[in-house]
């Protein structure tokens, strides 16, 4: 009889366990919401966690008279994280620093509250007008900018022979002279088969991945031109896998590569002699400059925190945005500040890496942040990949990812 | 039996049938659900039962693309079954051998690949095997003078590579398997057979294979199942964002996720993982009868 009463007590008990997840839980640190007390707001990430106990630590300290406080937590795989919890305000988070380009998903889902409802436009007049128009969307800013990066032509002074050319054809002449891909010596080394990496070429020649609108542009006549250019190179740049060039280069194999600012702590512990320039520096055949995308990392602020938490938002935003907050992310993260006030610091001048990311800002382009452009990078790279490693046509490869482009655009709806 | 008895059967059951019902038999019928409907990113909050639309928009999308990729499916699942089942069945019978020695060496590396994450074993082989700068195949190439190709790029040698790693890969489960099977079969027979003056292959036919058929043929399925969705070998080897290599290689998951899953068109998406799923239950249900008919036979 015991055993049976135990074994019932037993089930009932694992049943209810099973259970016991289901429940809606509270929100631990909303210590107060409404009139005074502090405050703590909960900003979710998907970045590097050094750089983000700056910023936490920095605008903490600003933000410590008024009582309010900004914890940081780290969430991989951030956009699909918002997608589950960007309406829930029990377990979502007040705000989150993530990178521009995903922008106009999470407003198409009606998560965000526009960062104009807790600041004034003027309170921006400092940051670089390019950081602000990559968080704007249809017409409305939803995030406010803090850093940006950019791709950078990165070379090793003691390999590199003579001036680095102004000239994208000078730069291939020098390539086609310094190169020997069976004996595995580059002289430039790109990702040419990744969009991204391609992406100065091709804004540079005046073509698009994708419109403002939202219309795929993989077979426009200046989008092939653009290609064509930037075979040559991918001829003369081997794999053009991430891993692959960047071994290369820190192995003393590659000359230079085009890379970003995430490469240089492990090109710094290789020991090459790295010398930056910015990709802005270079003319290409049609006379334009090359003009690489920028990724802006910025602050959005979910659209139920706006209620009860507003001047608190308010007050950490203004925080967010001192020049302050920028000169300490550049000196201990290599980030280059979205606030151009930042630069007069003399310690950021003088950061040859930081100030040929801000020089790129003047023709970077900010990646699309429409949600069509999510669907975009895959055939964009396939046809890289079909024309530099598989040996396709331009045209035929166009014709082919255009129309697979549109399928994808058109499945969205 | 008692109605009393009976309940308490029930009651005892409770706990794994919740646990089953919201883990598994829960996500399927949601994902049923949002197939009729037209939740989208457009459509976040305020999507809505749309019928069998995103059923038809997923059947057109069985299109040529699909039907190569369908083909490429087959042609893995049979090329790779053959040959694991043929090769893990002649090893096995080698550590079987009588007199054969440090046959638990040999068992304990042949394991090593089974032990390895399979994310890691892809990209090491992607990198340490197939790369054109650093793998050691091109590696061999230099060293004979000749130039370094690139493995990858093209779908035929694309295939044989993905191949091979799935056969590194698939090796240990179906030799301990079959490792198993042998090892159960009474050693009396095949000595009577020798007794009855039968070879090597006459052993093999007539004793061997007829005893382990029915223990093989459950793992025989579920590894086919396996290598017909195969979905980290080809992704990350081929197809991964930001490293696609030229080939075009697609199988049947690849195809649906590069055409349904990116689209953040969950109502479409789900109505393609339903095609799957009904498909999969199609052939499981094919496959099970099949064990049923062996299980009569035997």
């Amino acid at each position: 009889m015991k055993k049976r009463i135990l074994s019932l007590v037993l089930a009932a008990t694992m049943a209810v366990g099973t259970l016991a997840g289901c429940g809606a839980s509270a929100k631990g640190d909303q210590e107060s919401e409404k009139g005074s007390g502090p405050v703590s707001l909960t900003v979710w990430h998907d970045g590097d966690e050094a750089i983000m106990k700056v910023i936490e630590d920095t605008a903490n300290k600003e933000l410590e008279a008024d009582q309010i406080s900004l914890k940081f937590e780290k969430k991989t795989g951030l956009t699909d994280q918002l997608k589950l919890y960007g309406s829930d305000e029990q377990n979502g988070p007040d705000m989150y620093l993530y990178a521009h380009d995903s922008l106009g998903t999470f407003a198409e889902m009606d998560i965000l509250a526009p960062v104009t409802d807790f600041i004034a436009k003027e309170d921006e007049k400092d940051l670089i007008p390019m950081t602000v128009d990559a968080c704007t969307y249809k017409g409305t800013q939803y995030q406010l900018p803090l850093y940006f990066e950019s791709l950078l032509f990165m070379y090793n002074k003691d390999l590199w022979q003579g001036d680095v050319p102004d000239k994208t054809d000078d730069l291939l002449a020098y390539m086609e002279k310094h190169t020997d891909v069976q004996a595995g010596t580059y002289a430039l080394l790109n990702q040419h088969s990744t969009a991204y990496n391609v992406a100065p070429i091709i804004n540079g020649y005046g073509a698009e991945i994708i419109s403002k609108d939202g219309k795929a542009g993989l077979d426009s006549e200046v989008y092939k031109e653009a290609l064509a250019y930037n075979q040559k190179f991918a001829a003369l740049q081997g794999d053009g896998d991430y891993n692959t060039i960047a071994q290369l280069f820190n192995e003393g194999k590659a000359q230079a590569i085009i890379g970003g600012p995430w490469l240089v702590s492990g090109i710094k512990d290789a020991g090459i002699n790295l010398g930056i320039r910015s990709l802005s520096s270079f003319t290409l055949p049609n006379g334009k400059k090359l003009a690489p995308y920028s990724g802006v990392q910025g602050i959005g602020i979910l659209k139920y925190a706006e209620d009860g938490k507003k001047e608190a938002i308010g007050k950490a935003l203004k925080a967010l945005m001192k020049p302050e907050l920028g000169q300490e992310l550049a000196k201990q993260s290599n980030c280059a500040p979205a606030n151009n006030k930042s630069y007069e610091d003399q310690e950021v001048a003088a950061n040859e890496m930081i100030m040929a990311i801000k020089e790129t800002a003047e023709t970077a382009q900010p990646m699309p942040n429409i949600p069509q452009m999510s669907v975009m990078w895959g055939p964009a790279e396939e046809m890289l990949a079909a024309v530099n490693k598989n040996g396709t046509a331009i045209d035929e490869a166009a014709k082919t990812f255009q129309q697979k482009a549109e399928t994808a655009i058109k499945d969205m709806q | 039996m008692n109605q009393n008895k009976r309940s308490k059967q029930w009651f005892y059951l409770t706990p794994s049938m919740i646990l089953i019902g919201a883990i598994v038999i829960f996500p399927i019928l949601y994902t049923g659900y949002i197939s009729l409907t037209n939740m989208s990113l457009y459509h976040w909050k305020d999507f809505k039962v749309i019928g069998l639309a995103n059923y038809g928009r997923a059947l057109f999308k069985l299109d040529e693309g699909f039907l190569s990729a369908l083909a490429t499916t087959l042609l893995w699942t049979v090329v790779n079954m053959v040959l694991q089942i043929v090769a893990a069945f002649f090893i096995a019978l080698g550590l079987n051998a009588p007199g054969m020695k440090l046959t638990r060496l040999y068992k304990t590396l042949l394991m090593v690949p089974w032990a390895m994450p399979s994310y890691v074993s892809i990209l090491i082989w992607r990198v340490g095997i197939y790369n054109t700068d650093f793998g050691l195949l091109n590696k061999f190439r230099a060293a004979l003078g000749l130039s370094r190709i690139s493995y990858l790029a093209e779908n035929v040698p694309a295939f044989l590579s993905c191949l091979v790693l799935n056969l590194w890969m698939a090796f240990p489960f179906m030799i301990m398997m079959f490792d198993a099977a042998m090892q159960s079969v009474d050693r009396s027979l095949l000595e009577s057979a020798s007794l009855d003056g039968a070879g090597f292959f006459m052993k093999v036919r007539y004793v061997l294979v007829p005893a382990i058929r029915p223990i093989m043929l459950p793992p025989i399925i579920m590894t086919a199942f396996t290598t017909f969705k195969q979905f980290d070998i080809f992704y990350l080897l081929t197809m991964q964002k930001g490293a696609l290599t030229g080939s075009t290689l697609q199988t049947i998951i690849t195809y649906a996720q590069q055409n349904a899953f990116v689209s953040n068109n969950y109502g479409l998406s789900s109505a393609v993982s339903m095609m799957i799923f009904v498909l999969i239950c199609l052939f499981s249900l094919y496959s099970n009868r099949n064990i049923g008919r062996e299980d009569e036979i035997g």
